[in-house]
């Protein structure tokens, strides 16, 4: 069928202000990935690959910060998923006490992250912070920890913030997809004497892939995007125990004014993303199943 | 099942607790915080940390500023994404598919990749300090989220609607004011709301493009009080409920569509 | 639809009532503005820019006294959060229509700001002469004056004085003396130093803590150039003591996780005697508990005959000129205004600070206390203010948080050392 050319001037507003405010800054940082630009002098070296040879070779801070970007989107992502797809088989049904669950659950999104930020700052402050408080009215004292500044787990309170603030949504996209599962499914399965585990396992689960793979994407780029939290609770301390790729790349560009470097470290990090996201992609396509 | 009601039990609660410790905390004074973190607020100091606030703050210009940012934000969003969505919908070909592909990369890019080229830009534009600056970066940095969505909503309507539409000779424009908005209500209310958390919430673009207090927004804002107060947390709450305040009734009244709606878009891509 | 509607009804009206809320501030602000333009059409606007949020009241009245004096100048002032001041401060400069007048930190961003360019020499202006010619050297490079610092302060831990003299205790003199201070205190239930771990403990203490653990002063610049390491003796000591501080009890508990307010409260409540923190931090604490008698009382880690610095100092909130600035001869005025000795103790008086100016004269008995610092005492510099390379300033920070986490000093010191190398040319 021959669709009008029309058809192209569509993209034509949303295209043009992408590209100016998006696409071409994103390429401006590859450009100056190659140089020694401060960020301010209006001159600059082009200094070829040096930057990502400093990265690559000699800077353990960077290496430090991949590491526990991992760690960081790892635990985020098994985690919240696994909360996110067990409460949702909870609370699958469409009762009224469901909703409100589903509702409360998913209110921390609606937040923004600077408030999260402060309201974990109080939750985890081992002087009057509540967390401690808690566990020492359960008579857990032996649990309490100094959550923020213990650099063990600090990178680990972090998380569960940001599982406490993503998990919510996570879970009504897997309700959603649980209800897109026909019915008569289950009820065939039952006639067939099927256990529990093996319609969650040959039913359930094969059906929801489309949702876990939004599921996992969405919590990957977020851990990664985690900057507002990590910024306003620990600031990378203690000791680069938190510091994330975000974080460094902003402390590389605002206090060391080395904007070169900081912009090669940007295209390393596109790079890291992008390749994760491939592998997901990879991976959680293959278990699609259709019927 | 006892283990179903424990474990919602205690998400409840985790999620509970902290929510009413802000709102606790944001009325008592700082001395009465410390002596007793998770006790009920004694005396009569229900607003007083309220007053204060819009004294010493102009939390009501902060609030407009928001206001304005996110309403404009979200609005030329939704309509260029959509338009965007539906001409990849429409193409269906391998123009189509890089021209998806070249948005939704954008999803991909944490937007402190670029925020310094950003930055420079935005100055030599004469766009900082201005919500119009603020407002054209935010459509860019959400174009990418909303075509991902929409496109995969508007991909899933039946192909011989649009097709019966072409034949009866209506133009793109028409197909797409007539049939395709209309059917993608529930989508576009989706996208509008996830958009809408976002843009209110920002704060990343007026960290670095806003400097003057006359065009804060109440993230930003909220971001200062920390350097105000250090970490006087009954204030910090107090700005925080402020902050949320039109969210949170926004999620009350629509929640359904907050729910269900955040989600409906994107599940069926 | 009909629930949409109702919310963006909803929504509009909340921006109404806002906007109107919003109009009688703005009204408040369009009056100053006319008033200042009827008085001629070349008043001329001033920007000053700085991050000390604290201040804002005190300024906003000097700014008005500067601006009755000079009726054809009218100053802008906008404050930043000192965090949002060391990241964005520079590009705001950059294009001269912010901050005529601006303030700068001495280190790191004194070094950034005049690799920029963005000082204007101010070398041959009188109003030089009525700072305290020993602080001015941090605002000079190249044989220029490019700034100069307004406020003294002192970053070395803040002592319970009434406490002390009640529990009959002396300041000590040695590290025995210091240590017998520290298990006086304990036996009586009271945490010798709380250390704001979480946020500006860290490199608050380093200064006090290595003072004379390394007495070269050109050390951090030796550090950066090579010639020194973190590995060698003045810093692994000085890390050495830090643990001590913390395994045996001189610290609270949760040293790291504790913030700058939990750690006033502490004092103020006196279940501590001292906060490692600075001088800046009197006034607050004469707010929560006005029954206390305050002074300074840095860590004596060596023996008597060792002792060399009694304390560190920091000239700071350094006064400049942006270089491209079109209105510098106002700008000037400006400064000159702050120096002259009634509006500097109106400074100082009001936010509790001690100044760079001479003959200023102070009004509270924490600062009259104190004062004797200034001219008596043979302080020394805030050495982390010599760092220029932020990244180096961070590994130095991060060994001490490494060692307060548990980390042996050795251990602590080659990791830091080992980002030193990675960072320095």
């Amino acid at each position: 069928m021959k669709i009008s050319k029309s058809i192209y001037l569509f993209f034509i507003p949303g295209l043009v202000l992408y590209s100016i405010f998006f696409v071409f800054p994103t390429l401006s940082a590859l450009f100056y990935s190659f140089t020694d630009w401060d960020g301010i002098s209006a001159d600059f070296n082009f200094i070829g690959f040096e930057n990502y040879q400093r990265a690559a070779a000699g800077d353990s801070i960077f290496m430090k910060s991949v590491g526990n970007n991992l760690e960081f989107m790892f635990f985020v992502a098994v985690f919240q998923t696994l909360v996110a797809l067990v409460f949702a088989i909870f609370l699958v049904k469409n009762t009224k006490f469901n909703y409100f669950l589903r509702a409360l659950f998913f209110f921390p999104t609606i937040l923004s992250s600077v408030s999260v930020a402060f309201i974990w700052a109080f939750v985890y402050d081992p002087n009057l912070g509540i967390l401690n408080q808690l566990l020492s009215l359960l008579g857990l004292e032996f649990l309490t920890q100094n959550w923020l500044g213990n650099g063990d787990i600090a990178i680990y309170s972090l998380a569960f913030t940001q599982v406490w603030f993503h998990a919510g949504q996570m879970l009504i996209i897997f309700v959603a997809g649980l209800h897109a599962i026909p019915n008569d499914l289950y009820e065939a399965a039952k006639i067939e004497g099927a256990s529990r585990w093996q319609i969650f396992k040959k039913i359930t689960w094969p059906l929801l892939a489309p949702s876990a793979t939004i599921v996992i994407a969405y919590t990957t780029i977020q851990s990664f995007q985690a900057f507002d939290l990590v910024f306003a609770l620990t600031g990378g301390g203690p000791n680069y125990s938190t510091e994330i790729i975000a974080t460094y790349i902003y402390s590389i560009a605002f206090r060391g004014y080395d904007f070169g470097y900081a912009s090669a470290i940007s295209v390393i990090f596109m790079g890291i993303i992008a390749l994760i996201t491939y592998i997901q992609f990879k991976v959680l396509r293959s278990n699609r199943v259709s019927y | 099942m006892l283990f179903r009601r424990f474990a919602i039990f205690i998400y409840a609660i985790l999620i509970l607790v902290p929510l009413t410790m802000v709102v606790l905390t944001s009325m008592k004074t700082l001395e009465q915080t410390f002596d007793n973190p998770l006790g009920i607020p004694t005396d009569g100091l229900i607003v007083e940390n309220f007053i204060n606030i819009f004294q010493e703050q102009t939390m009501a210009g902060y609030f407009v500023n928001s206001s304005v940012v996110t309403l404009f934000s979200v609005s030329f969003t939704l309509i260029f994404a959509a338009m965007i969505a539906f001409g990849i919908t429409r193409l269906n070909d391998w123009k189509g598919n890089v021209l998806f592909a070249l948005f939704t990369i954008g999803m991909m890019i944490p937007p402190q990749v670029n925020m310094v080229p950003l930055y420079s830009l935005i100055l030599n534009l004469g766009l900082t300090n201005s919500l119009l600056g603020l407002v054209l970066v935010n459509i860019s940095s959400t174009i990418p989220v909303a075509v991902f969505i929409l496109t995969g909503f508007m991909k899933t309507l039946p192909k011989e609607l649009l097709e019966a539409s072409t034949i009866d000779g209506a133009g793109n424009w028409r197909i797409f004011t007539k049939v395709v908005v209309p059917l993608s209500l529930p989508s576009l209310s989706a996208t509008a709301i996830f958009l809408l958390v976002m843009h209110w919430n920002d704060l990343l673009y007026p960290l670095l493009f806003i400097t003057d207090n006359a065009y804060k927004t109440l993230p930003l804002a909220l971001l200062d009080f920390q350097g105000q107060y250090s970490t006087n947390y009954p204030m910090l709450f107090t700005g925080v409920l402020i902050a949320s305040v039109p969210m949170v009734i926004m999620y009350i009244f629509l929640q359904r569509y907050f729910v269900a709606g955040m989600t409906s878009g994107t599940v069926k891509g | 639809m009909k629930k949409w509607l109702i919310c963006f009804i909803a929504f509009l009206g909340m921006i109404v009532l806002a906007a109107c809320a919003d109009e009688s501030s703005q009204e408040k602000q369009s009056e100053d503005d006319s008033a200042s333009a009827s008085e001629g059409e070349d008043t001329t606007q001033l920007s000053f820019i700085h991050w000390r949020g604290e201040d804002k009241e005190v300024f906003e009245d000097i700014i008005s006294q500067f601006e009755e004096e000079n009726p054809n100048i009218n100053v802008e002032m906008n404050i930043y959060p000192s965090e949002q001041y060391q990241s964005n401060a520079q590009q705001l400069l950059r294009d001269g229509s912010t901050g005529d007048v601006f303030t700068s930190q001495p280190g790191t961003q004194f070094e950034a700001m005049k690799e920029a360019g963005l000082f204007t020499d101010l070398t041959d202006e009188d109003f030089v002469s009525k700072f305290s010619e020993g602080s001015l050297s941090v605002g000079q490079a190249d044989g220029k004056q490019l700034a100069i610092p307004y406020q003294m302060v002192f970053n070395m831990p803040v002592y319970n004085k009434g406490m002390f003299e009640e529990l009959g205790l002396e300041v000590p003199g040695s590290w025995s003396e210091y240590q017998e201070m520290a298990d006086t205190l304990m036996e009586n239930d009271i945490i010798p130093v709380v250390f704001p771990g979480a946020d500006i403990g860290p490199n608050q203490t380093m200064n006090s803590m290595m003072m004379n653990n390394a007495k070269d002063e050109d050390i951090f610049q030796k550090l950066e150039s090579g010639e020194e390491s973190l590995t060698n003796e003045w810093w692994v000591t000085t890390l050495e003591d830090f643990q001590f501080f913390n395994e045996n009890g001189y610290f609270q508990e949760n040293a790291l996780g504790t913030n700058q307010d939990s750690a006033m409260q502490m004092v103020a409540n006196e279940e501590a005697a001292m906060i490692a923190t600075g001088s800046y931090h009197m006034a607050t604490l004469k707010e929560l508990n006005p029954d206390l008698k305050l002074g300074f009382l840095p860590p004596i880690t060596v023996e008597e005959g060792e002792v060399d610095y009694e304390g560190i100092h920091t000239a700071t909130f350094m006064l400049a000129i942006n270089s491209n600035s079109e209105k510098k001869e106002e700008a000037k005025k400006f400064i000159n205004f702050l120096s002259e000795p009634e509006i500097a103790s109106q400074y100082a008086n009001g936010t509790g600070q001690h100044l760079t100016v001479t003959d200023v004269e102070y009004e509270s008995e924490e600062l009259q206390n104190t004062a004797h610092w200034i001219t008596d005492k043979n302080t020394r510099f805030q050495p982390r203010y010599l760092i220029t390379e932020a990244a180096v300033e961070e590994a130095v920070l991060g060994s001490i948080e490494n060692v307060l986490g548990g980390a042996s000093p050795e251990e602590a010191a080659k990791e830091a050392q080992q980002i030193v190398e990675e960072n320095i040319d």
